[in-house]
């Protein structure tokens, strides 16, 4: 049995997606992959029990028959916090240790996500490296490649580590197209001088970005007026429409795969985002919108959904939304495995992570 | 093809009603009242409404029906068309209202009808209207207050309380009509449509129109050229402005579109465009039974100075020029009027001139060659015979060749002698102004009928390297394309400035070495549309150093100001001096397509918004006329002894974009800017790009 903790940069960089992905294709390999998430930090009650979505979701992609307090067996509560603070004495290693040995049983590798970014978790004394050197295993860090300064992150990241041992390597991930060939000619060669694995590059990928209406209908608990059949279309970005009509239709065009915010007393803007073919609009101020824009929404088959919120706060919980979605489509779990599959190593990731293979 | 909706030979009344004060009652009335065919009205809880044999449906009317009129509840709708469909109905009028404008089930069942009535062949007009109205035929098929008096005047409207009203004053007024359609939703018929049968329609000479929109608006031009050769068309359109536009969203559920679309379209179509209803009333006024004028050159006639005076202001303000009279023309003014009155244009007869004045002046000056119309003027003075001098201009309305519209100005005293114009047809306008735009109206109109429509001109291009372009950027998901785009433009035989694009510093110098000095350095970034804004863009770079910190300043400015923008490089070119900068640019608009525009460089189009609007495809005159109608068309030209640019090859530019925009249909918009435009005979450049790309 080996096992690996999957770390990252920042948060939001698309750990989740990855343990997911790496962990079908492992399976598919004929593998018994288990998984944890030693700290849960997205806290969710699922029947009178507090567990992580993270994990929850992964528990039941790969159908694990294990507890889910063993999957995540410390959860980042005031609790933590506040013991951590008063330097109260909780053996959190041996939590941890029990877990993981009981998570192993009958595995031929554990995929170990980590919790916010790689030194998150050090005022407890369970930052990713910490984690690594409890556990005894290796860290693959994911770095979100937005400029050439990620490598300014990934240098930065390695010195947290006891050693440049317990790095298994990097996965860069959503690379902008038009950086590919530096990453390619110059990052990966000179990550490697010094040293560090590059297992791979996946680039930007707007399928894996999106969210599906129906998320948008439920996190900002909106009514849907129109369209009620149309709300599993996926969701790339969000526009603001608060301009003149003629230029609203110039901005919504330029990025059809979107949702767009106007107030629901906007009737113009709202006729250029259902002329534009946008996916969905979302109304705000709980004014409902024209009927005439309705029937002309229901026969473009465009989803109108109505929210109670202001503008502004729509799109802060808009921004929340995109582009950090929680792979949860089995479109976009296909489309994390292929994007793996084409770009990342996963021979040299095995060798590396030393799996039994006997 | 639609002279069954309007002649028909029987209609039926599904929904006819007798309480008095339903639209099912009032529809049945108007027929009865006007209508000599058979009526069957449909009523499934009736035997008899008003004297007339009652059925229970379409099913049961023993004889073949030509046009029926549905005014039951809106659900029930589908289903009667169905009927009618089975029946052999010909032609539907869906008075009905509660379809698309009420929300998602009118939309559903306005969906319905549309599908059904297209099964059987069925044309129909509405739902959500008024009906229709042919007082040649007598059928009144609508469910307004009064029946029109016959004319020669075609009107459809997408308002219906606007029909309502234009009828009141129309009948005020002594206004006819030919035919009169109120088009409610468009669902099947549209503007298009009934702009063909009006063509055909030898009791229609004059079309007119309030529209909201158009439904398809290639098609509309096209119609509208045709058309507009025979009949004047004048147009109403609303929703021009911002918060007009959002009330036709808001009431019909369609856009507005945009005016200068709108502008351009008509202006290209021979539309004419009424900017009020007052305005289309008086304008259909003049075109229902004035002459058309041959030119432009107007005389006024007038029993006071400052009323001239006024009119004449105005006719040059609206483009009319005031005749200049041929010499006996004054001569004979001369022999008859009083020494004091003026015989040269505008005319002042003087205030005590009696009708007989007027006759003869209003004669001789008709005679006149150089006179293409006339506008005739009375103010109610203490010897003005207002009443004598309306029988004048009416005795002579019969066998005219020019138009002559009157402005009898005043209130008590000049009433009698409009009623008298009204009822001798001569128009009569309450301020000489509306007698001015109504006659500048009808001399555009007198452009319109004698107007050719060149189609645009074919250049030779490699359509299939830009096409492969603009797919290989469509496949990568690459919208916004620019600089690096700039071999679309070449392909499309577009000259464009020496470029070449550097990954690096290294060969950013390379290649300006190569070009030779001086140079434009340009940030290449798909995220960065205003590069001057970020420090994007390093004018007049001479040598290698300049180049070297023009480059790394202009990274860290970029870096500073659009943290998140992918930069791929730079570009640079040749600089360029000696030349205008001019702005091509072309947005796809909702109703027209390509709608290319055209305006000066730099502050010109931003402060000044001077830029003019066609849409394309363009002939080369569409493509002169848009450059020329720019108020700065003269810093083309030269001013001040500087030389004039090269104004041709703009012209030729804008044509191979034309052509370019509408091979290429998801190319949404488009921008060059700018185009620098050399001394005449050495051409222009363009120097940078940007268009927007659309879904497949």
């Amino acid at each position: 049995m080996t096992s690996i903790l999957i770390s990252s940069s920042e948060k939001y960089s698309g750990k989740t997606s990855l343990c997911t992905g790496i962990g079908m294709i492992l399976r598919d390999k004929g593998f018994s992959v288990g998984y944890m998430k030693p700290i849960g930090n997205l806290l969710l009650d699922v029947d009178g029990v507090l567990c992580d979505e993270d994990s929850e979701q992964i528990r039941k992609i790969f159908d694990l028959k294990d507890l889910s307090n063993r999957i995540t067996p410390i959860l980042l509560t005031e609790n933590l916090i506040n013991d951590a603070l008063s330097d109260a004495k909780k053996d959190l290693n041996k939590t941890l240790l029990n877990a993981y040995s009981i998570i192993s049983e009958g595995k031929d590798i554990i995929l170990i996500e980590g919790a916010g970014g790689i030194g998150s978790g050090m005022m407890y004394d369970l930052s990713d490296p910490q984690i690594a050197s409890i556990l005894g295993t290796k860290i693959l860090l994911i770095t979100r490649y937005d400029s050439v300064f990620a490598v300014d992150r990934i240098l930065c990241d390695i010195e947290l580590l006891p050693d440049l041992d317990m790095l298994a390597g990097v996965i860069l991930n959503e690379v902008d197209a038009s950086q590919m060939e530096q990453v390619s000619e110059m990052v990966v060669p000179f990550l490697k001088k010094r040293g560090i694995n590059v297992f791979g590059a996946i680039p930007q990928d707007s399928t894996l970005r999106s969210v599906t209406i129906s998320e948008i209908v439920e996190d900002l608990r909106a009514d849907v007026l129109a369209g009620a059949d149309r709300l599993e279309g996926l969701v790339e970005h969000y526009l603001v429409g608060a301009m003149e009509v003629n230029s609203a239709i110039k901005y919504f065009r330029r990025m059809p795969n979107s949702v767009v915010i106007t107030g629901g007393d906007r009737s113009d803007i709202q006729m250029a985002a259902i002329e534009a073919r946008v996916r969905c609009l979302v109304l705000t101020g709980d004014l409902r919108p024209s009927e005439a824009v309705l029937g002309s929404a229901e026969e473009a088959n465009i989803p109108i959904i109505l929210v109670r919120s202001d503008t502004m706060s729509t799109i802060e919980r808009m921004e929340r939304l995109i582009g950090h979605a929680r792979i949860k489509q089995s479109i976009q779990l296909d489309r994390m495995v292929e994007l793996i599959k084409n770009n990342v190593d996963m021979d040299k990731l095995i060798s590396v992570m030393d799996i039994d293979t006997a | 093809m639609l002279e069954k909706i309007f002649d028909p030979d029987s209609v039926a009344v599904i929904g006819a009603s007798r309480t008095i004060g339903k639209v099912g009652r009032a529809v049945l009335d108007n027929l009865i009242n006007d209508y000599k065919g058979e009526i069957y009205p449909i009523n499934p809880v009736a035997d008899d409404i008003l004297g007339l044999r009652c059925y229970p449906s379409i099913l049961e009317v023993p004889q073949k029906v030509d046009l029926a009129v549905i005014v039951v509840p809106a659900r029930f709708v589908p289903d009667m068309i169905d009927e009618c469909g089975r029946a052999g109905v010909g032609n539907v009028v869906v008075i009905s209202a509660g379809f698309k404008e009420s929300g998602i089930e009118g939309a559903r069942l306005e969906r319905r009808c549309a599908e059904i009535a297209g099964e059987y062949g069925m044309r129909l007009v509405g739902p959500n209207c008024l009906g229709i109205i042919d007082p040649h035929s007598g059928l009144n098929a609508s469910f307004a207050a009064s029946m029109a008096k016959a004319g020669n005047i075609a009107l459809m409207s997408q308002s219906g309380a606007i029909c309502t009203a234009t009828l009141d004053w129309a009948d005020a007024n002594g206004i006819g009509f030919s035919r009169f359609v109120s088009l409610g939703n468009k669902v099947d018929l549209s503007e298009n449509d009934f702009l063909l049968d009006f063509e055909g329609d030898d009791k229609t000479s004059v079309i007119a129109a309030y529209l909201e929109g158009v439904k398809d608006g290639p098609r509309f031009m096209e119609i509208a050229r045709q058309v507009s050769h025979t009949k004047p068309i004048i147009v109403v359109k609303s929703g021009r402005t911002a918060v007009g536009s959002r009330a036709v969203s808001s009431h019909t559920g369609t856009l507005a579109g945009s005016d200068e679309a709108y502008t351009a379209a008509f202006l290209q179509s021979g539309v004419i465009r009424a900017d009020s209803i007052e305005d289309m009333l008086d304008y259909i006024r003049a075109f229902s039974n004035q002459p058309i004028p041959h030119g432009r050159r107007i005389a006024i006639l007038t029993n006071a100075g400052g009323l001239g005076i006024l009119t004449a202001d105005a006719c040059d303000m609206e483009g009319l020029s005031l005749a200049s009279f041929d010499e006996s023309t004054i001569q004979r003014l001369r022999d008859r009027l009083p020494p004091a009155a003026n015989m040269y244009n505008p005319v002042d007869v003087l205030g005590d001139a009696t009708a007989e004045m007027y006759g003869y002046a209003l004669d001789v000056i008709l005679e006149d060659p150089n006179v293409d119309g006339v506008i005739l003027l009375t103010s109610p003075q203490a010897m003005t015979d207002v009443k004598s001098i309306a029988d004048v201009v009416v005795g002579r309305s019969g066998y005219l060749d020019k138009p002559v519209l009157c402005s009898f100005v005043g209130g008590c005293r000049v009433r009698e002698g409009i009623r008298i114009l009204v009822d001798g047809q001569v128009p009569n306008y309450s301020f000489p102004e509306r007698a001015v735009a109504s006659m500048r109206a009808l001399c555009n109109y007198n452009d319109i009928r004698n107007q050719t429509y060149p189609g645009s001109e074919r250049f030779d291009v490699d359509e299939r390297k830009a096409s492969s372009l603009v797919k290989d950027a469509v496949v990568s998901s690459r919208r916004v394309l620019g600089l690096e785009s700039i071999d679309i433009l070449r392909s499309y035989g577009i000259p464009t400035v020496e470029t070449a694009t550097a990954r690096t510093l290294k060969e950013a110098v390379d290649e300006c070495e190569a070009m030779g000095y001086p140079v434009v350095m340009k940030i290449l970034s798909p995220d960065i549309s205003h590069k001057t804004d970020v420090g994007g863009v390093r004018l007049d770079l001479k040598n290698a150093g300049d180049v070297e910190r023009a480059y790394h300043t202009m990274m860290s400015d970029v870096r500073r100001y659009m943290p998140d923008a992918m930069v791929t490089g730079v570009q640079v070119q040749k600089m360029l001096s000696g030349g205008r900068e001019v702005i091509i640019g072309m947005n796809r608009d909702v109703q027209f397509g390509p709608l290319m525009m055209f305006g000066l460089g730099g502050t010109y189009v931003e402060i000044l918004k001077d830029v003019s609007f066609a849409v394309a495809p363009l002939s080369r005159s569409d493509a002169k006329n848009m450059i020329q109608s720019i108020h700065t068309y003269p810093l083309l030209t030269g001013v001040r002894g500087e030389g004039s640019y090269d104004i041709d090859s703009i012209v030729d530019v804008v044509c191979r974009i034309s052509q370019m925009v509408t091979d290429m249909p998801h190319i949404l918009e488009f921008e060059i800017n700018p185009l620098m435009v050399l001394p005449e005979g050495m051409g222009c450049v363009a120097m940078d790009l940007r268009l927007t790309l659309g879904e497949e």
